[in-house]
């Protein structure tokens, strides 16, 4: 067992309590040693004092000062961790955006110069379409432009869902009765749901709502096309149902089902229920994890009730909206529409002579009398314009709002339809802002149809025109 | 392929061109005439808030009733002081005031009277009546984009404990601020709000901007070998009576190399004493010496604590690097109010470099005064600068 020794030291017991005692006889310097002594420890004792009451703040003031210092040295520690940690995080933040944002740019790069010539494609085969064929040419016509279009719905499918995870597609909302979607849909889609012996029922309905135009289209064309895809027969369904707090936009199918335990799953990508294995199937599957992302960046709420063996329902709420000033539809018959086009002149401005080739070969396909060119200056000697179509990615840094802006110079009512292959609500805004009509590559031939009738339609429709 | 950025369009900000802080000086001696002249230069429409510091010589009921009328509604904080520093730099004699433009600031005010009676329940009442004064009119988040200034009676002798309870209660806010002065008189200093001046008072102004800035101190002494400790002392009256069990004026003389009867407040500008807490040295200034041969302080003193001499380095130089630091970080500053001590400016003044201290202060954009002390994050410290710059207005 060791021993704890308390052998007095060899040097004097140090008391501190009680000063040594001098001899009667002490030298000077004895005295100044203990003078000097008496003095240390008096020194000895405040320092004891203070030592021992540390801790003890208690209202003293001093105390007080001395806990405002530690707390402080405290704080500064913490934030000197905290400050690190968050430069640490905003240089990873930034070296991850400065990845994703090469990452966009080479998508839309990439998407840009895949649209072009797929674009031309397109305007080259409705072209073709409008031309007298004998029926076998007119059915592979038919073939490769629906090929083409499977192609770009793909590579928009594709395109779309890299702009959603990059965060870039910045939603355009605005308000606008649901009908202007949902006739222009139910239109396209009935004839679709026909091809495949379906009936597809649409209920209109008169509501306004407050969304993103595209976006929404691109969400209730999803469920349109899942529907169609996935029911062997009987009926599609498309309508609305008034709630409290907002519209809901419904598509219902009497298609097999889903299964409880798959209704999470369908909205990842890549993943299909049992699809039809006899139907031509191009879908990749991704068609539910859009509807997913953009649903979830607009804020509206997805449902979808199913029943295996009688159908599914999927439904949207998509908020109401007022409109600023109220506007007759412009509803437009397709056999006024021609005349509006006839003989209309339009000046369609691409860098692209594919392009410009295709949009001319259709537009006189419609009866108009169309002008293309790389620059408005080379169509000088053409007759004034009816309408222009510029697009918006132009060489040599020129942009299509500026070609627009100096023409509207010479003819300031000149209408305007800006085409461009950025999906950028920025643009479409500043576009709408300058009362110009946008259409998004690839160019639908129908939509650039109904925005030409429409732009040069009834108001501007020549006297003596019949409407 | 991505879009070229929109053309940047003049945006009219809420604040339109004026600057969001206006400074203004008046060296009128008759009080209603020097709030006319302050708030001429002060008052527009959307003036929220107005501060000012004020030589303790102007007759202080006459010139509360003069600013109340000049302002006409806009309240009003200040106190009196040991000197001012204008948008010119040093001066004396004279009423610095600066307005608070309510589209860049919220500001809410508020007086703590019983200083002996101010605990942390009373504290968090004070935090959060000034907080909820600000939320109405918050022009930034509350937590991130708030300072509060203290203005204290220097002479109250409860800094420690009012700060470190009032600290408490900020939690992060940062705090700033100094201790009212008489001119080197040290008899009667003097917080002003609601309208009065009060002696034995605090004055806690909360401001909530939408501009950066930054609460910072400084300071340019430098630790030398001596030690000494605080046998005797009488912590009511912040009073040391020995200093290495001899009196305390004594063992201070023979540290300064001067006989007692030559101790004044230079000589305790150029040799202060601190204490050492941690790495940090933090200066306990002399106020003056006593017939008995105690010494007083502008802090709280305690038995055994151990003061180190100190010896300043240059002073301008110091505060040049912290100031040119502060640009740095924030922008060109629209204002740095500076609560400077007034040793340093007895110090500047005993080295005649006072007019190039002013040219430094009136570059920086710093408006003050000369304190009794000063006060940053609930600490009560001597012999610093220590203020708050508030940098230029973000741009939209």
């Amino acid at each position: 067992m060791a021993c704890t020794s308390t052998r007095p030291s060899p040097a004097l017991p140090l008391d501190l309590a009680r000063p040594p005692e001098l001899p009667a006889d002490a030298s000077e310097q004895e005295r100044a040693l203990a003078e000097e002594n008496a003095r240390l420890r008096r020194i000895c004792a405040a320092l004891m004092e203070r030592v021992e009451s540390g801790g003890m703040a208690g209202g003293a003031p001093y105390g007080a000062f001395e806990h405002s210092v530690l707390l402080a040295e405290q704080v500064r520690e913490r934030t000197e961790t905290l400050q690190r940690t968050l430069e640490a995080l905003r240089r990873a933040k930034a070296e991850a955006e400065a990845a994703n944002h090469s990452k966009t740019r080479f998508l839309a790069a990439v998407s840009h110069d895949l649209l072009q010539p797929l674009n031309a494609a397109r305007l080259f085969t409705s072209a073709l379409d409008t031309h007298p064929l004998p029926e076998a040419s007119q059915r592979l016509v038919g073939n490769i432009g629906r090929s083409l279009k499977d192609v770009e719905s793909l590579l928009g499918t594709l395109v779309d869902i890299s702009r959603l995870d990059a965060g870039v597609l910045e939603p355009d909302i605005a308000p606008f009765p649901v009908a202007t979607l949902l006739d222009t849909l139910a239109e396209e889609y009935r004839q679709m749901a026909a091809a495949r012996g379906l009936e597809l029922r649409y209920v209109p309905s008169g509501a306004v709502v407050e969304s993103d135009l595209a976006l929404l289209a691109r969400v209730v064309r999803n469920f349109l096309t899942n529907a169609i895809r996935y029911t062997e027969s009987g009926r599609v369904l498309l309508g609305c149902r008034r709630r409290p707090e907002g519209l809901e936009i419904l598509v219902g199918d009497t298609g097999p089902g889903i299964p409880e335990a798959q209704r999470e799953e369908i909205f990842l990508e890549f993943r299909r229920a049992g699809a039809r294995r006899d139907s031509p199937d191009r879908g990749l599957g991704l068609g539910l994890a859009i509807v997913d992302r953009i649903a979830g960046m607009l804020g509206h709420p997805v449902r979808l009730a199913s029943r295996p063996g009688h159908g599914s329902l999927f439904s949207l709420r998509v908020p109401y909206g007022r409109l600023a000033t109220s506007r007759p539809a412009a509803t437009v018959n397709r056999s006024g529409e021609d005349r509006v086009l006839a003989g209309r002149r339009v000046w369609v401005i691409d860098d692209d002579p594919g392009i410009c080739e295709g949009m001319v070969a259709l537009l006189e396909g419609w009866g108009c009398r169309a002008h293309a060119a790389a620059t408005p200056a080379r169509l000088a000697g053409e007759g004034p314009p009816d309408v222009l179509l510029v697009d918006y990615h132009l060489e040599a840094g020129l942009d299509g709002l500026e070609v627009a802006a100096g023409l509207r110079e010479a003819w300031p009512d000149l209408p305007v339809v800006v085409i461009t292959a950025n999906h950028d609500a920025v643009l479409t805004s500043r576009a709408r802002a300058l009362g110009y009509g946008c259409l998004l590559k690839p160019l639908k031939p129908l939509r650039l149809r109904m925005m030409l009738t429409t732009l040069l339609g009834p108001a501007l429709a020549p006297p003596g025109g019949q409407r | 392929m991505l879009d070229a950025p929109l053309p940047r369009v003049p945006v009219e900000t809420p604040s339109g061109s004026a600057p969001p802080l206006l400074t203004a000086v008046s060296r009128q001696g008759d009080p209603r005439l020097a709030a006319a002249e302050l708030a001429d230069a002060l008052r527009h429409e959307s003036l929220g808030f107005v501060l000012f510091f004020c030589s303790a010589e102007y007759p202080l009921a006459a010139l509360s009733a003069a600013l109340d009328e000049a302002f006409d509604g806009v309240p009003v904080a200040g106190c009196t002081t040991a000197g001012e520093i204008s948008p010119q730099g040093y001066e004396r004699g004279c009423i610095v005031a600066i307005g608070l433009d309510r589209r860049d600031f919220a500001v809410s005010c508020a007086l703590v009277e019983d200083l002996e009676g101010f605990d942390l329940l009373r504290a968090q009442g004070l935090v959060e009546g000034l907080l909820e004064e600000c939320r109405r009119r918050a022009v930034a988040p509350l937590g991130e984009h708030s300072f509060a200034l203290t203005l204290l009676d220097g002479l109250s002798s409860c800094e420690e404990q009012v700060l470190a309870t009032l600290d408490a209660a900020l939690g992060r806010i940062p705090s700033f601020g100094g201790s009212a002065g008489d001119d080197n008189r040290l008899a009667h200093t003097h917080v002003h709000a609601g309208r009065r001046f009060h002696d034995q008072a605090a004055v806690v102004v909360m401001i909530n901007t939408r501009l950066p800035f930054e609460v910072f101190t400084t300071h340019h002494l430098r630790p030398r070998t001596e030690k000494l400790v605080v046998t005797r002392a009488d912590r009511e009256r912040r009073r040391v009576l020995e200093l290495n069990a001899v009196p305390a004026a004594e063992e201070y003389a023979r540290l300064v190399g001067l006989p007692v009867a030559a101790l004044e407040a230079a000589v305790f500008a150029r040799h202060p004493l601190a204490v050492r807490i941690g790495e940090q040295h933090f200066v306990r200034s002399i106020q003056r010496v006593n017939d008995d041969g105690s010494l007083d302080f502008y802090c709280a003193v305690e038995n055994g604590i151990v003061l180190t001499a100190m010896e300043p380095a240059p002073l301008l130089d110091d505060l040049a690097g912290v100031l040119g630091g502060l640009t740095q970080r924030l922008g060109e500053p629209s204002l740095v109010i500076g609560c400077d001590c007034f040793l340093r400016r007895l110090e500047l003044e005993s080295l005649a470099r006072v007019e190039e201290a002013s040219r430094l202060l009136s570059r920086a954009r710093v408006v003050g005064f000369n304190t009794y002390g000063e006060q940053h994050h609930g600490m009560h410290i001597n012999q610093t600068f220590t203020g708050v710059a508030i940098g230029p207005r973000p741009t939209p």
